[in-house]
């Protein structure tokens, strides 16, 4: 294709560009700065250099906050990713009422965060929580969960995975793209159904595989809507942004709060580029 | 696929399913219980009588229909918007090798990665500063230029279709927006529709933006009107809450029905490229 | 796909619908009169419809010297209002709870009403119960009018106390704390309808000023400055909420949130004495229920402090003015005027003498006046200042939940440090 055909590409990604400018790159720039004062939102800003920075890093509860989120994502997200390719490749089969289920266990995701809190909070009660109920009914006696603190990350776990079915969307559109005639030919091979997922669909489904990794990374360390409502014991539940969302509104440490924000930036940014690296060597692409 | 194998298939998924419908059987079951019976130990998982007074309760409190409809108001122009600016964006960065390209991309990757919550206030501000205070306008316009993780989306998506497919149009003398037209959105259909449900159900579950940017009650949304059912000096009306959400989850529910037989229709790159 | 649109006219299409959006909700704000003021509230609902009614009222008997303009936030309130704030676009007036008051008097936000409130002919400061005003005050100003005032009481259960047995506590009692953990103990581990039942309900709340003023100490002294946290006294205190802990006078911490709140326990005959406040609706709510689960509610005061005092932790909110309405007559006079018009709305008015609007408010009070007047006197909050979030959060979470969860927990060795902790943040204020 000529240059001239290449550049016509800049044209196309203008409405973007545009936005950027007009709508993000401001309070960009604003948040630099304000990372940089101790403004309390309500009054005055002070500047204060790399103050907030300074202090960030010897404050335990960001250490601590920070710990219980990369904890959480490190287990999350190939969680996630697994359980939601796992029921996109059940479900992606055209059996009567499979419609029905793909709706169903999509469903987790069109509720607010809030209102799956709330449902949590029930679920997992120690004493008459649904979850305890079940384990009783086997005569297993089941733990405190978000009351202990040893089983605050499982209770996150739990709820993560019930939400899987959000990226489901992503994965049936892909699979709906895997050639029929790449399984027609497999099966003239003699492939069985595990070595067809293993050597066609996930190659295939890489793309959006990759697509949910960054997805899901970034998810995962802005987690904050079923945190903030459930806490959890022993600060346990005190996610990075819910450290961050206090900070900011309930203590008015907005600059310091946007200090922490950049940093968490910062390490997402840096994940980012790492998966990127990573693409060449295992995303399939035409 | 066996008969057993065609069985055990719909035991699996059944069972998932039961999982996942739970805590929505919880919650419709309590939008029908009388007060007294919402807290019980051990939990009551069906009212003893079914009682329609929450439903009635939760339409007394909140015009929730107008809330819906003021959602809406909110919702389609965003569609449009979000969806088609997207598919272009996504196309030009998917299609086009121009200069610092893969920069710019990157740059947009890294929109999402700063919290909403810092660039939450210095937004406002500007919206205020502008006069748009009490307005759909600062949730409805910054859609027209995109959005962050639909471009992203959609640029996965564009980039698995074959180049030989497109090229035959370029010989042919096609313009770029013809072949985006012509060849890349039928293609997509599949994922525009998903990312037309994102958009949906982004704007009808966002609650802090829409509450920042909206003070007058007719221009309420669903999700503020859901917020009206509990005050710090009022009390939690549970079960008209429990109404409410089952309300306005049906829209949802309908539209995600209504659409998932897109996913069916995927459109079959390889089959035309064999 | 011949049907499809042609890009043109989705751009166009595109194009229409926004101006389209644009044109529907107005650009920007009408030019607002000089008599007309924003109140912003956070009522909301069924709440906000009896909000609505008394601004109304009030808008009329102006005659149009001023009119009120209501404005509902139904979910994170502060975070609205203080974004407001930083957008120039601060609410005229606005509700404001006990505890952010300094904050935000210090933060500049809020105007300082002491002139306009001690020369005012119709509401000044010794009008208000002197335990409710101080909530209002800091660094010697008044920086709102309280409209509300939320003290506890001791609701309990006169049904399960006859049935099981246990002297019953007076309306006037002048009980210690001592006295009041006897009376749990004699219901602990004993059945009641079935169920296992305790003496009182602990999960947090009371909140932790009731357990250390118990003792006879305090958190922050009254010149905004002082901590006494590690005083003997606040250590005492703490040690009551020890030994409810120690002795399971109150079910356990993780199980309490099973019934949904704490109040729960109560309603369902679980626990035979509840903390509440005296606008908590148990009456109306035992009213409503079936005849074989309703209960006869008695009512008694807090228990006497070691100090001699019956104190009552009080919750009150105040009306408070945007600061650049500072001296501002006009604004002052509504400002007065819709706060008095709260008096008739909530119980309770924190104003002497309004104690019979509580029973024109809610009938059903009246078995618990005695009770209510009595403890009007003592009703008190505590001494806030800027610092105070980041003092909370460390008495709540490191001090306040690790005994919950540890009876064996060195509360009075972590009350040392929250001291040192508070001190140094104290230190450093501007």
């Amino acid at each position: 294709m000529s240059q001239k055909r290449q550049r016509a590409g800049f044209y196309f990604i203008l409405p973007w560009l545009i936005g950027l400018c007009l709508f993000t790159a401001l309070p960009m720039v604003a948040a630099v700065y304000i990372s940089m004062t101790d403004w309390d939102i309500v009054g005055n800003a002070e500047f204060v250099g790399l103050g907030n920075y300074i202090t960030l890093f010897q404050e335990e509860e960001f250490i601590r906050s920070l710990w219980v989120t990369v904890r959480y994502a490190v287990i999350a997200v190939p969680l996630i990713i697994a359980t939601s390719l796992t029921i996109a490749v059940l479900v992606s089969k055209n059996h009567k009422g499979t419609g029905v289920f793909r709706v169903i266990y999509y469903m987790p995701a069109i509720v607010s965060g809030v209102a799956v809190a709330i449902v949590f909070k029930w679920i997992l009660d120690p004493s008459y929580g649904l979850l305890n109920g079940i384990l009783a009914f086997f005569r297993i006696q089941g733990p405190d969960w978000l009351y202990d603190p040893d089983w605050v990350l499982p209770s996150y776990l739990i709820m993560a995975v019930w939400g899987a079915g959000g990226g489901l969307l992503t994965y049936l559109a892909a699979l709906k793209d895997i050639p029929e005639d790449l399984y027609g030919a497999a099966m003239i091979d003699g492939a069985n159904t595990l070595q067809k997922v293993r050597y066609i669909t996930v190659p295939l489904m890489t793309p959006i595989i990759f697509y949910n990794l960054v997805l899901g990374i970034i998810g995962a360390f802005r987690k904050f809507t079923d945190a903030y409502v459930l806490g959890g014991a022993g600060k346990e539940g005190n996610f990075y942004m819910v450290y961050l969302y206090e900070e900011a509104f309930g203590h008015y440490r907005m600059g310091y709060a946007t200090a922490l924000a950049w940093v968490l930036f910062v390490i997402i940014l840096l994940l980012t580029f790492v998966v990127n690296w990573t693409k060449k060597y295992w995303v399939y692409s035409e | 696929m066996g008969r057993v194998r065609l069985v055990l298939w719909y035991i699996v998924v059944t069972l998932g399913a039961v999982i996942m419908l739970l805590p929505f059987a919880w919650m419709i079951s309590t939008s029908f219980k009388a007060e007294s019976e919402i807290f019980t130990v051990p939990i009551r998982w069906l009212p003893s009588r079914i009682t329609l007074q929450n439903y009635v309760k939760a339409l007394d409190v909140v015009p929730i229909f107008k809330c819906m409809l003021n959602t809406l108001i909110i919702a389609i122009p965003k569609i449009v918007g979000e969806v088609f600016v997207s598919a272009l964006v996504a196309f030009g960065f998917a299609r086009f090798d121009f200069k610092g390209r893969n920069t710019m991309f990157m740059i947009m990757l890294a929109t999402m990665m700063l919290p909403y919550e810092v660039t939450m206030i210095p937004t406002f501000m500007v919206w205020s500063g502008l006069g748009f205070s009490d307005s759909y306008v600062p949730l409805v316009l910054p859609a027209f230029c995109g959005s962050a993780s639909f471009i992203f989306f959609l640029r996965m998506y564009f980039e698995t279709v074959p180049r030989d497919y497109e090229e035959a149009a370029w010989i042919d003398g096609a313009r770029n927006l013809t072949v985006f037209r012509t060849v890349f959105l039928p293609l997509a259909k599949p994922a525009l529709v998903t990312i037309c449900l994102w958009s949906f159900m982004g704007t009808w579950n966002d609650l802090l933006g829409q509450l920042i940017y909206i003070d007058s009650q007719e221009k309420y949304t669903i999700q503020l009107a859901l917020a009206s059912f509990s005050s710090m000096t009022g009390e939690t009306l549970w079960g008209p809450l429990m109404a409410a959400s089952f309300m306005a989850l049906i829209p949802v529910i309908a539209l995600l029905l209504y659409a998932q037989k897109y996913f069916m229709e995927g459109v079959k790159m390889g089959g035309i490229k064999g | 796909m011949k049907n499809m649109l042609s890009v043109r006219k989705i751009l166009g299409l595109t194009l229409v619908l926004a101006m389209f959006t644009g044109l529907l909700s107005g650009c920007g704000e009408t030019g607002k009169d000089k008599n007309t003021f924003t109140f912003a509230t956070w009522a909301a609902g069924t709440e906000l419809e009896e909000f609505q009614a008394i601004i109304d009222k009030v808008n009329a008997e102006a005659n149009g010297e001023y009119k009120i303009e209501v404005l509902s936030i139904p979910s994170d309130y502060y975070v609205k209002i203080s974004t407001k704030i930083a957008a120039k676009n601060c609410p005229d007036f606005f509700w404001m709870t006990q505890e952010l008051i300094s904050k935000y008097a210090q933060m500049g936000a809020l105007a300082d009403i002491s002139q306009q409130f001690q020369n005012s002919q119709v509401l000044t400061p010794d009008l208000y119960y002197e335990g409710v005003i101080a909530s209002a005050m800091y660094n010697g100003s008044y920086w709102g009018l309280p409209w509300i005032a939320n003290p506890l009481i001791v609701y309990y259960n006169k049904d399960m106390f006859e049935e099981l047995g246990v002297a019953m506590p007076e309306p006037e009692d002048d009980w210690t704390w001592e006295e009041f953990l006897d009376v749990c103990r004699a219901f602990s581990g004993k059945q009641y309808n079935g169920n296992t039942v305790y003496g009182t309900v602990v999960d947090g709340w009371p909140n932790i000023e009731t357990f250390i003023w118990a003792g006879g100490g305090d958190i922050i002294a009254a010149d905004g400055q002082t901590i006494l946290l590690g005083d003997e006294a606040a250590q005492k205190g703490m040690g009551y909420l020890h030994t409810i802990v120690k002795e399971n006078l109150s079910p356990r911490y993780a199980e309490v949130a099973s019934l949904g709140d704490n109040n729960v326990w109560f309603e369902k005959q679980r626990v035979a004495m509840y903390f509440g406040g005296m606008q908590d609706n148990f009456e109306t709510k035992v009213a409503a229920m079936n005849a074989e689960e309703q209960f006869e509610i008695g009512y008694a005061p807090m228990p006497m402090c070691d100090d001699g005092g019956a104190w009552s932790f009080d919750w009150t909110a105040s009306t408070v003015m945007a600061k650049s309405l500072e001296g501002n007559e006009l604004a002052y006079r509504a400002l007065e005027a819709v706060t008095q018009a709260f008096f008739e709305w909530k119980i309770a008015p924190p104003v002497k003498g309004s104690l019979d609007n509580i029973v024109e408010i809610n009938p059903r009070k009246e078995g618990a006046m005695d009770t209510i007047a009595y403890t009007m006197e003592y009703a008190r909050s505590a001494n806030y200042i800027p610092e105070w979030s980041d003092i909370n959060d460390k008495l709540w979470y490191n001090l306040y939940v690790s005994l919950l969860n540890d009876a064996d927990f060195d509360y009075k060795g972590k009350m040392n440090e929250i001291q040192q902790y508070s001190e140094e943040l104290v230190s450093k204020r501007k």
